[in-house]
């Protein structure tokens, strides 16, 4: 323990290491499991899968992809959260939510409504369009929270410089935003190596798209299991990257002084090409879709063959996502808090195990437990327990991003207090820190939701015999062609996600409006 | 005091882990019959509902891909829950048996249909027929100038022109035609032909619909995803039609969706009885007009206006030379399509 430390750092007391104990040991399972079978295969067919052409080609097809999504999701995502946060911008708290919108609609989503809309968007650089605007939210509200809590001393020093305003947004402003943006841009990434759904829809084949494959054609997983070695080698760089950014962080906020208004500023001419463009955003990413479900609903004759169905798969999405979202939480509240109140270096591993195993496809998840269940506990095969422990390792670091930054504001010493003026740990915990991080958690809750009302892979796997979801079916559906049966699902899938995108939205857009 | 406090902050922490493990799963009841289904879920909802109102027993249907079904079951061993799978190809039926992990299918159910559609070890049975076909956009191209063989498709002349599906089971037990036929040269080459100048699709029915949307001139599917597509909308609205090869070529190959009860089922009864609905007289009926395939059973006609069964003149090849997973998936390795 060193002197200068801001903070007294004790190690975490018992009950808390017990607690990150349990999911740091599921992240593992998926680990070992990739790991041992692509061993299974040998030297020499680890070779010789590595250094077919086919490798290659789908190595191009998912750096290309992922590269190219993520910095188009940047520049869309720092230019929307500029202007909405910055800009005298016409409608601002309207476009705050609306930018974020598309959030709501799955990326599978919007592919089979682009891909039912014209040919023309099944290919690589369809995908790139479509994925870019799915995904842009996640790099524009990080970055527009951040832009919301940044001191502006900055900007006017730049200013009073005499630096015009585009050297001062590069000059001060971007690089304080820097780590917001590396965090959301990696997300894009990440999400991006895990795609399946859209990609198969688009007719774009990469590393997961080719996992799904093998293991369709195949009937033994060795070759699934080396190609998600690769994949697990290439999302490596970018979970590292991720928490590198974290660490900066944190040494960003702490300098932060008394909140300021924030100057905004005036767009003069350029105010309605600006406004134009972001209509025709919102339009692209959440009116084509949109339109095209409504128009399917429409025409289709397929329509009312599904809708019997409805019912099983709206109760079977919430029976799933809301207690799953519930658990993910409480499963990254103790790795947060061991990490971020008591550091030491099991914590910490425990506490970035998750974005290892993050960029996973659910598939190679729900094999790793399947797995599992089938040889270590039988009485949790096909039960809804085993689904949710795959949707935690697939989700804790969302859950625990999103817990991260409340958990860091609330002081430590409070609780401390409370626990000399007699309460027990327990207590302490739940009367003093955790209305403390009531916002935090209310992210997290709202965020896990969504990711798991449109999980699609792992669900198809390892859910409950009979259990269907809404994403479960509109995939089944949109898979086959039968674009109008696909369609109520794929409604109803969009409004039900509206709530918890509206909830997130509001939570990091005013967590850092302290 | 304090460790007191410990302890129940444990206790507490283990009952939340612990909760989620208690989740009661779906209750099997003794008379629910599970049924692994990789067939469309259309004809399988069928038949499953047939049974229950005949029999009073219930089914639980688990969805998914017919080969990725056989591999969970693969992978659950004798602990599969699994009563009866229901495959939309022969291959997944064909890899359990070998793999002993299917019980034997009752004389009497065999019986009822022709030797030729159920398996020789006396496994599985055949539960529908199908046959392959090329749907083509009628506004691009004449029937007439259709090549005569599913082998020429695979040329430059016909360069983005064809549709085609690889992860589709029909698809691979097609090379494996042509393999068996022409030998494995031609079959590779027929893959690399398509790989280089056809075009891929994840579905058949989106492979169908991409010809009637006249996205693609031609596309190699089976003839009852024309009819799914017609249903949806409308026969009078196709400008996609069907051409039979016919003329033994491996492009007019017929298949068949089969089904078997496993070996480890713990309702052995039961799962027989549905195999013997399957093919039994109401089942079939069932099956086919849900679906426009052709039913196994004599006797039974499909309400779809399909061309007959005996009048696709279909190449010389058994179910057993066109079932062998693991040779389809080594060609589609070594064409590059996998």
């Amino acid at each position: 323990m060193t002197i200068a430390a801001p903070v007294r750092r004790e190690p975490a007391p018992p009950w808390l290491a017990l607690a990150a104990t349990a999911p740091a040991l599921l992240i593992v399972l998926p680990l070992a499991y990739v790991l041992v079978r692509a061993w299974g295969v040998g030297a020499g067919g680890v070779a010789d899968e590595l250094f077919r052409p086919r490798t290659l080609e789908l190595l191009a097809n998912t750096l290309f992809l992922g590269v190219a999504v993520t910095a188009i999701s940047a520049v869309l995502g720092v230019a929307a959260a500029w202007c909405v946060e910055r800009t005298d911008l016409p409608g601002r708290s309207m476009w705050r939510i609306l930018l974020a919108l598309p959030l709501a609609v799955p990326a599978f989503v919007a592919s089979f409504a682009w891909a039912s809309l014209d040919v023309a968007f099944q290919g690589m650089a369809g995908a790139v369009l479509i994925l870019s605007l799915s995904h842009y939210p996640l790099v524009y509200l990080p970055v527009a929270a951040a832009l919301r809590g940044m001191d502006p001393a900055f900007e006017d020093v730049s200013r009073s410089l005499g630096r015009s305003g585009v050297a001062t947004f590069f000059g001060a402003v971007l690089p304080q935003a820097w780590p917001a943006l590396g965090a959301g841009a990696l997300l894009v990434l990440a999400h991006i190596f895990a795609e399946f759904g859209a990609l198969a829809l688009l007719r774009v084949q990469t590393f997961t798209t080719a996992i799904f494959s093998s293991y369709e054609l195949q009937f033994d997983s060795a070759s699934a299991a080396l190609q998600s070695a690769v994949l697990m080698a290439l999302t490596l760089p970018a979970a590292l990257g991720e928490m590198r950014l974290r660490r900066n962080m944190r040494f960003s906020r702490s300098g932060r002084g008394g909140r300021r208004t924030q100057r905004l500023q005036p767009l003069g001419r350029w105010r309605l090409p600006t406004l134009a463009g972001f209509s025709a955003l919102s339009a692209l990413a959440t009116g084509v879709p949109a339109g095209m479900l409504v128009y399917w609903l429409a025409v289709g004759r397929s329509t009312a063959r599904g809708l019997s169905d409805l019912g099983a798969a709206i109760a079977g999405s919430l029976s799933l996502a809301i207690p799953g979202a519930i658990v993910v939480t409480v499963l990254a509240l103790p790795l947060v808090l061991a990490a971020s109140r008591h550091g030491g270096a099991a914590a910490r591993l425990a506490d970035r195990l998750p974005y290892v195993v993050h960029g996973l496809p659910g598939l190679v998840v729900a094999l790793a437990l399947t797995w599992f269940a089938i040889h270590v506990v039988p009485g949790l095969y096909q039960t809804t327990a085993l689904l949710i422990a795959a949707y935690a390792v697939l989700f804790l670091p969302l859950a625990q991003s999103a817990l991260r930054a409340s958990v860091e504001l609330a002081p430590p010493r409070l609780e401390e207090v409370a626990r000399s003026l007699g309460r027990g740990p327990l207590a302490a915990f739940a009367t003093v820190t955790l209305p403390n991080i009531l916002p935090g958690v209310g992210a997290s809750l709202a965020l896990m939701t969504l990711e798991l009302v449109r999980e699609l892979t792992a669900t198809l796997l390892l859910a409950p015999t009979g259990v269907t979801t809404l994403a479960t079916e509109v995939w089944s559906r949109a898979n086959d062609g039968q674009y109008a049966a696909a369609a109520p699902y794929a409604a109803l899938l969009v409004a039900l996600s509206a709530a918890p995108v509206y909830v997130f939205t509001r939570k990091s857009l005013e967590l850092h409006d302290l | 005091m304090k460790t007191c406090d410990r302890r129940s902050v444990l206790g507490a922490i283990g009952a939340g882990l612990a909760a989620p493990a208690l989740w009661p799963s779906r209750p099997r009841a003794a008379g629910t019959l599970t049924l692994y289904n990789g067939q469309h879920a259309e004809p399988a909802t069928a038949v499953v509902q047939a049974f229950m109102n005949a029999t009073g027993n219930r089914v639980a249907i688990r969805k998914g891909g017919s080969a990725q079904l056989a591999n969970q079951i693969i992978e659950e061993g004798s602990a599969s829950p699994a009563d009866v799978f229901f495959s939309e190809e022969t291959a997944p039926v064909v890899t359990l048996a070998k793999r002993k992990l299917l019980a034997p299918v009752a004389p009497e159910t065999r019986a009822a249909i022709p030797a030729a559609y159920a398996g020789k070890d006396g496994a599985w049975i055949g539960v529908t027929a199908r046959c392959r076909v090329i749907a083509y956009d009628a506004r691009q191209v004449k029937p007439e100038s259709l090549p005569k063989s599913v082998l020429d498709f695979a040329t430059e002349a016909w360069k983005d022109k064809v549709a085609y599906v690889p992860t589709s089971g029909e698809f691979q037990s097609q090379s494996l035609a042509i393999l068996k036929l022409r030998g494995r040269d031609a079959a590779l080459a027929w893959l690399k032909g398509l790989k280089d100048f056809g075009r891929v699709y994840n579905g058949n029915v989106a492979a169908v619909q991409a010809v009637q949307r006249g996205e693609i001139a031609t596309a190699l599917v089976n003839s009852y995803y024309w009819y799914a597509v017609a249903d949806e909308i409308g026969t009078e609205n196709m400008r996609c039609q069907l051409h039979y090869l016919g003329a033994k070529d491996p492009g007019a190959l017929v298949t068949l969706s089969a089904a078997g009860a496993l070996a480890s089922s713990r309702n052995p009864e039961l799962a027989q009885r549905f195999l013997a609905f399957m093919t039994g007289e109401a089942g079939q009926r069932a099956i086919v007009e849900a679906v426009a395939e052709y039913p196994v059973r004599p006797g039974v006609a499909s309400p779809y206006p399909l061309k007959p069964l005996a009048e696709l003149d279909p190449p010389d090849v058994t179910t057993d030379d066109v079932s062998d997973a693991t040779e389809a998936l080594s060609l589609q390795r070594e064409a590059g399509l996998a």
